[in-house]
Formats: C-alpha cells, sequence, structure tokens
C-alpha cells in the first residue's frame, strides 16, 4: 500500500518518534497506578503480617534473586516459548479458520456451535485431556493455550471480514483485482480492527493458561516454580513469579502487539485532532 | 467497433427481475448519460457492464482496453493516504512502481488536489476532497472508459460544476468514452453526447436522445433551453423524476 519516498519518510520517522514519547508519557500514569497498588498492598502486609503477604520490597527484592539466577531465567524462557508458540498455534489457526468463516456462510453456521461448546468447556478439562495425552511436555501446554484463545481470535477474524465494508471489494474489482488481491489488499487489512483486540487478549490468555496448565500439569516453567513456591510456602517466591510472568506479558505486548497496531491504526490517529500532524 | 455494447441485458436480484431487455451501445469517444428514476437499476446495469457481476440474460461485448469507475460514494482505503489511494489503482494496473509519483502529482493537480492534501488520509479530507480523490484514482491509470454511478450526488452544486467540467475537458479529447448514470437531467445535458433513458421498472431502454452539439462548446443557457423543452414536449423525458413504487411497497 505505502509508496515509499524521501519526502514521506521524514514525516513518519517523525510520527513514529512521537508515538513512542506520547507512549513513555502514559507511564507516568502507569507508575503512579503501581504506586498505589504498593501502598494497598503494604498495608495489607502490615495488617496481616509476612506469612500471609510478605511487603513489596521483599517480594522485588526476591524478583531481583529471580532475575540475577540463571536457572530462574531458564524457566522464565521456557513458559515464554511455550505461551509464544500456543499463542502464534491459536493466531493462525484461529485467525485463518475465522477468515475463511467470514467469506463463507456455512463455515460460520457450522464453526460457531463448536466455539460454544469449546467456550463452554472449562479450561480444567482440557488440561486434564491434554496431560493424559501429552504428559508434562511443551504439547500439553500449548494445546491448553491453542483450545483456551483460538475462539476469541476466530471471532475477531470472522468479525472482522463479514463487518467489512463491501464497497471497497466492489471498487478494487472495478479497477481490476482478482479475489487473492481483493483479499490481500482490502479484506485482510480491514478485518485487524476486530483481529487486532481479539490477538491481545489472546496473548493474555496464553500467558496465563500456560502458567496454569504448567502448575496442574507438573510440567517446569513458572508454574512449576510457583508449585515449589506453594510446597515451601514461600510467598516471597510466589508473588516474585507473579511478577516476572506480567512483566513478561507486558514485555511481549508492547514489542509484539503494539508496534503493529500503532502502525496500523495511523489514520486513526490522524483523524485525532491531538494526532501529531504532517 | 463500439467502446461497449449491451445486447439484451436482463438481470434478477434474489428471483425479482430489476433489468430485462437492455440495449443499449456507446461509440468510441462517445459519453452517454444513462438516466432513470432511482430504484430502477442503473446501478446494477453499470455493474453488470464493468463486469462486477454477471449478467442473467444477454451479453456485453466490451471493445475498449481499459475501464476505470467513479461510485457515489468515494469508496476510498481509509487506511491509505491520498496518495497512496491514487496509487491503488496504479499498481492493479501494473504501473511500475518509479513511474507511479509522476502520475499521482499528474492526475492530483488535474482534479486540483494540493500536494499537502496528497499526505492526508481520508478522514482529514472533506467530501469533495474525497471525492476528488477517488475521481484521480480513476483518471491516473489512463483508462479508455469510465463508469460514473452518480459520481456527483454528494457535492455541493458548485463543487459539482467545477467536476462537471473536469470530465467535460478529459473527454474533449476523444480518447475517452464513458457512461455516465445520474438521476438528474441537468447534469446529463451538460456532459453528455447522448442521453439513454431506462424504464422506470428496468424493462429496457426506452429511448436515447442525441444532444445537438459536442460538450465543450454548450453553454448554460443551451443546456437550461434544451432540459426545459425536453422536459416540456419529449414523452421519453416525463416519468425520471419518479420515485420508485417498488421500493415502497
Ligand atoms: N444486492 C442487491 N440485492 C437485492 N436487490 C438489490 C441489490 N442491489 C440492488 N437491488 C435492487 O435492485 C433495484 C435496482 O437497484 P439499483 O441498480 O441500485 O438502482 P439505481 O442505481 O437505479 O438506483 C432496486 O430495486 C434495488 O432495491
Ligand atoms: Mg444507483
Amino acid at each position: 500500500m505505502t509508496t515509499r519516498r524521501h519526502g514521506t519518510l521524514l514525516p513518519r520517522l517523525a510520527d513514529r518518534i512521537g508515538r513512542v514519547l506520547e507512549f513513555l508519557w502514559s507511564g507516568w500514569a502507569g507508575l503512579a497506578a503501581m504506586c498505589l497498588l504498593a501502598a494497598v498492598w503494604q498495608a495489607g502486609h502490615e495488617a496481616y503480617g509476612p506469612f500471609i503477604l510478605t511487603s513489596p520490597v521483599e517480594t522485588l527484592q526476591a524478583a531481583a534473586a529471580l532475575a540475577s539466577d540463571p536457572r530462574a531465567w531458564a524457566l522464565a524462557l521456557t513458559t515464554l516459548q511455550r505461551a509464544v508458540t500456543g499463542f502464534a498455534l491459536a493466531a493462525l489457526l484461529g485467525g485463518g479458520l475465522g477468515i475463511v468463516a467470514g467469506y463463507s456462510p456455512a463455515t460460520m453456521r457450522l464453526a460457531s456451535p463448536l466455539v460454544t461448546v469449546i467456550l463452554g468447556v472449562p479450561p480444567i478439562a482440557w488440561i486434564v485431556l491434554a496431560m493424559i495425552w501429552f504428559g508434562g511436555s511443551d504439547a500439553t501446554v500449548r494445546t491448553v493455550i491453542l483450545i483456551a484463545a483460538l475462539p476469541v481470535v476466530f471471532l475477531g477474524a470472522a468479525r472482522g471480514i463479514l463487518t467489512r465494508d463491501r464497497g471497497l471489494d466492489r471498487m478494487a474489482q472495478a479497477f481490476g483485482a482478482g479475489p487473492l488481491r481483493r483479499f490481500l489488499s482490502v479484506g485482510l487489512r480491514q478485518t485487524t480492527t476486530t483481529l487486532f483486540p481479539g490477538l491481545a487478549l489472546a496473548l493474555g490468555t496464553s500467558f496465563k493458561v500456560a502458567v496454569m496448565a504448567e502448575l496442574l500439569a507438573n510440567a517446569g516453567g513458572i508454574g512449576g516454580a510457583l508449585a515449589d513456591a506453594r510446597t515451601n510456602l514461600d510467598i516471597a517466591n510466589a508473588l516474585a513469579w507473579v511478577i516476572v510472568s506480567v512483566g513478561l506479558l507486558i514485555a511481549v505486548e508492547y514489542t509484539l502487539i503494539y508496534p503493529v497496531k500503532g502502525e496500523l491504526d495511523r489514520w486513526r490517529r490522524a483523524a485525532q485532532p491531538w494526532g501529531i500532524r504532517r | 467497433m463500439n467502446a461497449l455494447n449491451l445486447q439484451g441485458v436482463g438481470h434478477a436480484y434474489l428471483g425479482r427481475t430489476v433489468l430485462d431487455g437492455i440495449d443499449l451501445a456507446v461509440a468510441t469517444g462517445e459519453i452517454v448519460a444513462l438516466v432513470g428514476p432511482s430504484g430502477c437499476g442503473k446501478s446494477t446495469l453499470s455493474h453488470i457492464a464493468a463486469d462486477l457481476i454477471e449478467a442473467r440474460a444477454g451479453r456485453v461485448l466490451r471493445g475498449y482496453r481499459r475501464h476505470t469507475m467513479i461510485f457515489q460514494e468515494p469508496a476510498l482505503l481509509p487506511w491509505a493516504t491520498a496518495e497512496d489511494n491514487i496509487a491503488f489503482s496504479l499498481k492493479l494496473a501494473g504501473v511500475p512502481r518509479r513511474q507511479r509519483a509522476a502520475r499521482i502529482a499528474d492526475t492530483a493537480a488535474r482534479v486540483a488536489l494540493l500536494p499537502e492534501d496528497l499526505r492526508k488520509f481520508p478522514v482529514e479530507l472533506s467530501g469533495g476532497m474525497k471525492q476528488r480523490v477517488a475521481i484521480a484514482r480513476a483518471l491516473a491509470v489512463h483508462p479508455d472508459f469510465i463508469y460514473f454511478d452518480e459520481p456527483f450526488t454528494a457535492l455541493d452544486v458548485a463543487l459539482r460544476r467545477r467536476m462537471q467540467d473536469l470530465v467535460i475537458d478529459t473527454c474533449a479529447g476523444g480518447q475517452l468514452s464513458g457512461l455516465f448514470i445520474t438521476h438528474d437531467l441537468q447534469e446529463a445535458a451538460r456532459l453528455a453526447d447522448r442521453i439513454a433513458v431506462l424504464d422506470s421498472h428496468g424493462k429496457g431502454v426506452l429511448g436515447i436522445r442525441p444532444l445537438p452539439s459536442a460538450p465543450a462548446e454548450r453553454t448554460d443557457a443551451t443546456n437550461f433551453d434544451w432540459v426545459q423543452s425536453a422536459l416540456a414536449s419529449d414523452p421519453l423525458f416525463r416519468h425520471i423524476h419518479d420515485v420508485d413504487e417498488r421500493q415502497i411497497t
């Protein structure tokens, strides 16, 4: 879609830098929210004592200890790898099926009851099944993630195709675009509006489900470390692992989802009066 | 050979016949205006002619090389800037990347779009500017046939006149043919070589009237007189301002 030339490179760069600065500025609000959370946490700690809730400082110290421990890094990377691969599977499969269903009403009619069924089965049941099939391996965790994250991606993709502007399809056809070109240049781009919220949701689900599946299937990773912390009644460590998994999710979200979304939503920002104008 | 030849074209939506037995020819270098009340099947006919939908009956013979289309609504890609929207048609037409910038600049100048407008997204453009981008998109690929589907209906009077002038200028060279759909007889009389009237139930072309001179030579006064006398004395134009009763029932 883009005709990149020297004339447009500089404003585009400025636009991107502006976006990063805006994002950093919004970080202050995030920091304030974190401070508030820490204050409430500290109050809880003082009310119930260190055996129920360790103080935020101790927890951060535990997290810092984890950060300097290569074995902890290996555990975190295991979970990260499983969550991201499971997410990728769900994104590809759910996105692909959703797009097909969006174009084909018959597929949609067939798929939507299935989605309802999948959504209705509690995730814990899938974990049990996956444990029986695959034991405590990567495949167990990936399967559970796939099943848990698939419906939102599927629905996001299908909705995007269904609610697309048919006038644009017609326009592309009138200018000589065949079905594939129409899909690639017009259809696919329009699904992003509904697909992206679905993907962001699926990514969060992937991390949560990964940790849960690891814990229950005894499959190592952060979930395994949490199970150990529970056995040792080590509250500081358990909370530190929670912080690590939240941190991982945030890191992936801001490196994977948001840059792409920012790129895709440039035109929406242009409509906002406070958007940085070229 | 004619640029476009429709022979006995018919169409039905979900079993309801909307077009039947349409015969219409557009000679090379000629603009034929197709008028008729709203809902009589003008858009459907243009979509059949432009191969967007398949006719249920009849034959469509195209003698032109490349067509483009201007719709009632701009139909711009909202995520692409004005110049990328114009580039869209160039890309589909296989114009090499290095030539696109020059083509875009040329065409934008013809429709009076400024270079800074070209870098804006459709949401940042006014309705008239959007439609001008759509016109530029259609002109940029140098088509030899253009389908106009009520392209100026949404524009205000002054802008509509300017866009009509643009069409008249563009077509004056004789290289371009077109089918110009409108329900505004005044507009048809301004820029067409011949005016065809579609039956208000889509049952054939009721008749075709040639206009007395080339569009570029006409004045507002001659156009006005022609329309007045046509409405007063030509039975062909009696029903063109009717509304479609089928849509009400
Ligand atoms: N996709 C469609 N499905 C069913 N009916 C349609 C469709 N498009 C148009 N029609 C009907 O066909 C008739 C002709 O429509 P159209 O060609 O858009 O008329 P016009 O452009 O002259 O206003 C109208 O009665 C309209 O309701
Ligand atoms: Mg119409």
